[in-house]
């Protein structure tokens, strides 16, 4: 009986801490990319971008996701990728208005990811 | 990860619900919750381990989250008497004094096919040898045998002539008997429709096996038509 209490115990604190921690971890990574893009966003629509910018915010993303893939799908990764994989084309060739469009998508991606892993009703059903 | 957990536990709730509803013809000794899980571990582990671009930490997260609804059950179980009922059922007694309950049948989804090859699996051929028989909560069929039971000189199985007010065909080929016949027998016992019938066995020496609805069982005997052997 104690033994059985004591296991629910700590597995529901390991559920519920792990549960938080997800939450504000995903979202901070997030915030930090997004941040990035959003700077790089700027620097693109006065056509000041260049390869070393959108290298940077890609080398963040490479860090960030590799423990982000612990807690996401992957294929939500690989869409990032794939988009910032767009822009920086686009940037390099220096067509900064294609590049724009790309980094929208990018920081929309950044602000609704992590609100598909909270918990909401929407979420849930 | 708080999502993945409350969805596991919608889905176990629903899957355990379910499965009180469908009554004890879905269960196979285990409990209604034991079922669940034994249900739910497998997908979970497999999804994950098959599919890459899911991360295994939900797998995980979803076992862990079964593991824990499972204690929790098993604290229900044995300390909550009325919550242990709802989750877990209790037993149903489908034979008593006055012979085959039928509400208790319907209650579980079962028909008297199930009642009688159940029977015959816990070793019993005549509905009559039993004095009480029950469905426990994990669905295992359990028998008392009658103290009285009548030990018949000649072995011969007993075949299920009317079913919920329907003759089977087939036995009644079986035993060389006709609708007929056993429409007179009735007749004689004062059985007014058929529809009140709910079962009437035969064996080999000619003992009858009759219950109507609503009525307490009788058993009887009759000369078999000449010829008729099984």
């Amino acid at each position: 009986m104690v033994k059985t209490l004591l296991s629910v115990f700590m597995t529901l604190a390991l559920l519920v801490a792990a549960g938080i921690g997800e939450h504000f971890f995903v979202v901070s990574r997030f915030e930090k990319f997004g941040a990035a893009v959003g700077a790089l966003y700027d620097k693109t629509l006065e056509e000041r971008a260049a390869r070393a910018d959108a290298g940077a915010v890609k080398t963040l993303w490479e860090s960030e996701k590799k423990s982000l893939h612990i807690l996401i799908p992957h294929a939500d990764i690989a869409y990032i990728d794939y988009w910032l994989g767009e822009a920086t084309g686009c940037i390099v060739t220096g067509n900064f208005e294609e590049a724009l469009s790309k980094l929208e998508v990018l920081s929309v991606i950044c602000q609704q990811l992590p609100q598909l892993y909270t918990v909401s009703f929407e979420n849930i059903f | 990860m708080g999502l993945i957990i409350l969805r596991t536990a919608i889905i176990f709730i629903a899957l355990l619900a379910v499965m009180r509803l469908m009554g004890k013809r879905q269960i196979g000794e285990m409990q209604p919750f034991e079922l669940v899980i034994t249900l739910l571990i497998a997908e979970l582990a497999c999804i994950p381990m098959a599919d890459s671009s899911i991360p295994l930490l939900y797998g995980i997260v979803s076992i862990v989250t079964i593991f824990l609804l499972h204690q929790l059950m098993l604290l229900v179980d044995l300390n909550f008497k009325p919550f242990q009922t709802i989750v877990g059922g209790k037993p149903s007694v489908v034979i008593n004094k006055n012979g085959i309950d039928i509400s208790q049948l319907k209650k579980n989804h079962l028909d008297l096919s199930d009642l009688i090859e159940s029977m015959r699996t816990a070793g019993m051929f005549s509905l009559d040898e039993a004095a009480y028989a029950l469905y426990e909560a994990n669905g295992q069929f359990s028998v008392m045998p009658r103290e009285d039971s009548p030990k018949e000189e000649k072995v011969s199985l007993p075949v299920l002539i009317i079913d919920d007010g329907k003759f089977v065909a087939h036995n009644l080929s079986l035993t060389g008997t006709c609708e007929e016949f056993f429409r007179e027998i009735l007749q004689q016992r004062g059985v007014k429709s058929m529809r009140s019938v709910f079962v009437l066995t035969l064996d080999g020496t000619g003992k009858i096996y009759l219950q109507c609805k609503g009525e307490k069982y009788t058993t009887f005997r009759i000369r078999l038509p000449e010829g008729s052997s099984w």
